[in-house]
């Protein structure tokens, strides 16, 4: 996998070109009732690659991860994962064999972790390689204990997920999602509801499963943890793509002005280590340290209380309003 | 008398109900022939039919120390055939001449104040009855009832009595008739188990069904049109609601009827519907069968909701995590689903099973002899309904109470990983 800082001097994932696709989207739209979620995106990704969604609240970015394993059903559009294509919409011909075909090619993580409380931690690996892919009980329980023992919780093969701590919790959900040999996996922010202290422990799990060369598409605002191991950044808004890159590129040279006040609210309440290096406070705080390094904007103009001030976006402190909650560009106010 | 008014209102429903009863007859007292004062020296099986059997009498052929009021006598009895006529009619009055049939006591006819008739106690239980008005004493008798049925056949039952006179001046809670009758009534309580385990066995099953096809409705027609606009769909869709229309017709229709009604429904409509479909009677549910049909089925209703709002109860996320791992719909309910569904509708389910215990003794109007039947058979009998059903009431309270521990542990197993998690601790 190449480094950030080689894909942001080419600005494209050269590294990708001539691999497998493994995940294919096609104009995938979604209604909730009127309400238009996803209105038309597009996704490519190739074996190995992981993709970071990030994006505000409602914008789409969990929609979007349950619609490619069906748990919600889009609208119109086409997926095509693992060789499955499906063309949604439709409910005919074999769209129920083909949506089975999907769930099993793809693991997914919830944020709640949703384990099976009433089966222990290797039931819960255990299940669906046992139910779904027939597999012998015994050889299904020795990759369960495996898995088990690959993501550090071999002393809690036997626990119930009551007996568990979030990040333990986490773990045994993405032992469970590997499980099933999954071509693709899907984490719908996995740490999100988890103590900060427990973050790591999950992180690393995700860490190393990429560098196994696992395809991995995750909703996670987690920047650090982007920066260092995504090949590529969308940032979703309002139903869209807007903006995708290298994590070097969309986090430090974002082009579009939602995704840069996007990052000037995100980064420093999830990072303030490195928003501080990058010179970003947020909006309503005190201007950075001078001596501090600036924030490149696109043009090359360092991002700073100023220029931002630019963009014409009304500037709300973070307090006002529910957390993650962004002002809404003008004319979009009825959403 | 108030025991005769209450003979005769049970006997005046039933005679508006005769017709169906009389071919039910048979087959109510092949499961309810153990009445009180069976005897093994009663007329056997063995008789021809059209000849009527004796299966028990007031008083009792055992004698013992048993209270008579020394003013009537009752002998219950089957038609055995008689109460048919030869164009397949049923008869009236069990088949018996009632103007021949005749009661003799210590070898005299006795005298009467109003003509014998034929009553049904509980439906399709044919008693033949004796009232005069001068009461018989202490003392031994010797007892015999001559009956003559309408084709002219003849069956002669004798037997001896030593009564200890009325029980019009025992104490009010008369622990000898309890001691006497315990074990009687006792043997009902087996019954009413019996009744209550396999009903809500069944019922569960019915609720299981009942509760998915209640959550089977996913969305309303408008809101399929309005996302799908596919004609194809909505033809699906309506095939697909309608395990949903049953569930939810089956629910308001046993939850919106009596219970007691239902129990008739299904014991005297069963043969009604069978012999329109031009079945043989054989295939007539027994007492016990149409008892477990009417409580099961009943009780499948109130446990649908139950069971609907137990799964309702699972987090949908339980769901979506199955769904992602591959596992069918199915699959999801029986593994994921219903398991936690069923933990959190034990309680629930262990307080219908204790409102079953007691809705058994309903049953009782169809002959069957459970708890509260036996114990107003006994009470009849003894004429000491106040203490036999004293007996029947410590019964049921023992049942529940015993039923409720039960339920506890059950309560307590389930939660078992919440157990061992405290071990660890």
């Amino acid at each position: 996998m190449s480094t950030p800082e080689a894909q942001a001097s080419t600005g494209i994932v050269q590294h990708t070109v001539g691999r497998e696709v493994v995940v294919e989207v096609k104009d995938l739209q979604k209604y909730f009732g009127r309400n238009h979620v996803l209105k038309g995106v597009d996704l490519q990704v190739h074996r190995g690659e992981v993709i970071v969604l990030i994006g505000p609240s409602g914008s789409g970015k969990s929609t979007f991860l349950r619609c490619l394993n069906f748990l919600e059903d889009p609208t119109t559009g086409e997926i095509e994962i693992g060789g499955v294509h499906v063309v949604c919409g439709s409910h005919g011909g074999h769209f129920k064999k083909d949506v089975h075909q999907i769930r099993m090619k793809c693991g997914m993580v919830f944020q709640e972790f949703n384990l099976f409380p009433h089966r222990d931690a290797t039931e819960n690996v255990t299940e669906g390689p046992i139910l779904v892919k027939r597999e012998k009980k015994e050889a299904a329980i020795q990759k369960a204990h495996a898995l088990l023992t690959k993501v550090g919780l071999a002393d809690r093969m036997d626990f119930f997920p009551s007996q568990l701590s979030g990040g333990q919790k986490q773990r045994v959900a993405i032992a469970r999602a590997m499980a099933m040999d999954p071509v693709l996996m899907l984490f719908d922010e996995p740490t999100s509801a988890l103590d900060p202290e427990l973050i790591g422990e999950v992180l690393k799990v995700m860490r190393d499963l990429a560098a196994q060369g696992m395809t991995m598409i995750v909703v996670s605002h987690e920047m650090a943890f982007s920066r260092d191991v995504a090949d590529r950044v969308v940032y979703m808004d309002d139903g869209y793509f807007v903006e995708e890159g290298p994590p070097s590129e969309v986090f430090f040279h974002p082009k579009d002005d939602r995704t840069k006040r996007f990052l000037r609210h995100i980064l420093p309440e999830k990072e303030p280590e490195h928003a501080k290096e990058l010179g970003i406070v947020a909006v309503g705080q005190e201007l950075p340290d001078p001596d501090a390094a600036p924030l490149q904007g696109a043009a090359g103009v360092a991002l700073n209380e100023d220029n931002l001030a630019d963009t014409a976006i009304p500037r709300i402190p973070l307090s006002d309003g529910p957390s993650g909650e962004l002002p809404l560009p003008p004319g979009n106010e009825e959403l | 008398m108030n025991r005769r008014a209450w003979v005769a209102s049970l006997g005046s429903f039933a005679a508006g109900l005769a017709l169906t009863l009389t071919v039910l007859a048979p087959v109510a007292l092949a499961s309810g022939s153990a009445s009180p004062s069976a005897s093994p020296s009663a007329v056997g099986a063995t008789a021809p039919k059209g000849t009527p059997i004796v299966l028990g009498t007031i008083p009792d052929p055992k004698g013992g120390n048993v209270n008579w009021t020394g003013d009537q006598v009752r002998i219950n009895f089957d038609p055995n055939g008689a109460d048919v006529g030869a164009n397949g009619k049923p008869l009236a009055n069990g088949g018996l001449d009632l103007a021949k049939t005749k009661l003799f006591i210590n070898g005299t006819e006795q005298k009467l104040t109003s003509p014998p008739s034929v009553v049904y106690v509980a439906v399709g239980n044919p008693t033949l009855q004796y009232i005069w008005n001068t009461a018989y004493g202490k003392g031994a008798y010797d007892l015999k009832v001559v009956m003559v049925t309408q084709a002219g056949k003849t069956t002669e039952y004798a037997w001896k009595f030593g009564s200890q006179g009325s029980a019009g001046g025992g104490s009010l809670i008369n622990v000898q008739v309890m001691k006497d009758w315990f074990w009687y009534i006792a043997a009902g309580a087996i019954i009413t188990v019996e009744l209550t385990v396999i009903s809500i066995v069944l019922a569960s099953i019915f609720a299981l069904f009942g509760a998915l096809g209640r959550l089977s409705k996913k969305m309303t027609f408008t809101q399929a049109w309005d996302r799908y606009r596919s004609r194809e769909y909505m033809v699906r869709m309506v095939f697909g609601r309608i395990p949903y229309w049953i569930a939810t017709f089956y629910t308001s229709l046993f939850r919106g009827t009596p219970l007691l009604l239902q129990i008739y429904v299904i014991y005297f409509g069963a043969p009604e519907v069978i012999r329109a479909l031009g079945l043989p009677d054989t295939y007539n549910p027994s007492p016990f069968v149409a008892g477990v049909a009417a409580l099961s089925l009943n009780y499948g209703a109130y446990l649908t909701e139950v069971f609907r709002a137990g799964i309702q109860a699972v987090p949908k996320g339980q769901n979506e995590a199955a769904w992602a791992i591959g596992l069918s719909g199915w699959q999801t309910q029986r593994r994921i689903v219903l398991p936690q569904a069923f933990k959190i509708v034990i309680p629930a389910i262990g307080n219908d099973f204790i409102a079953l215990i007691k809705d058994t003794s309903l049953v009782s109007v169809i002959t069957v002899e459970e708890l509260l039947k036996r114990a107003s058979l006994a009470g009849a009998s003894s004429m000491n309904f106040f203490s036999t059903l004293l007996v029947a009431a410590a019964f049921y309270w023992a049942l529940t109470i015993f039923f409720s521990f039960w339920q506890a542990k059950l309560e307590n197993r389930m939660a078992r990983d919440k157990a061992r998690e405290r071990e660890r601790r």
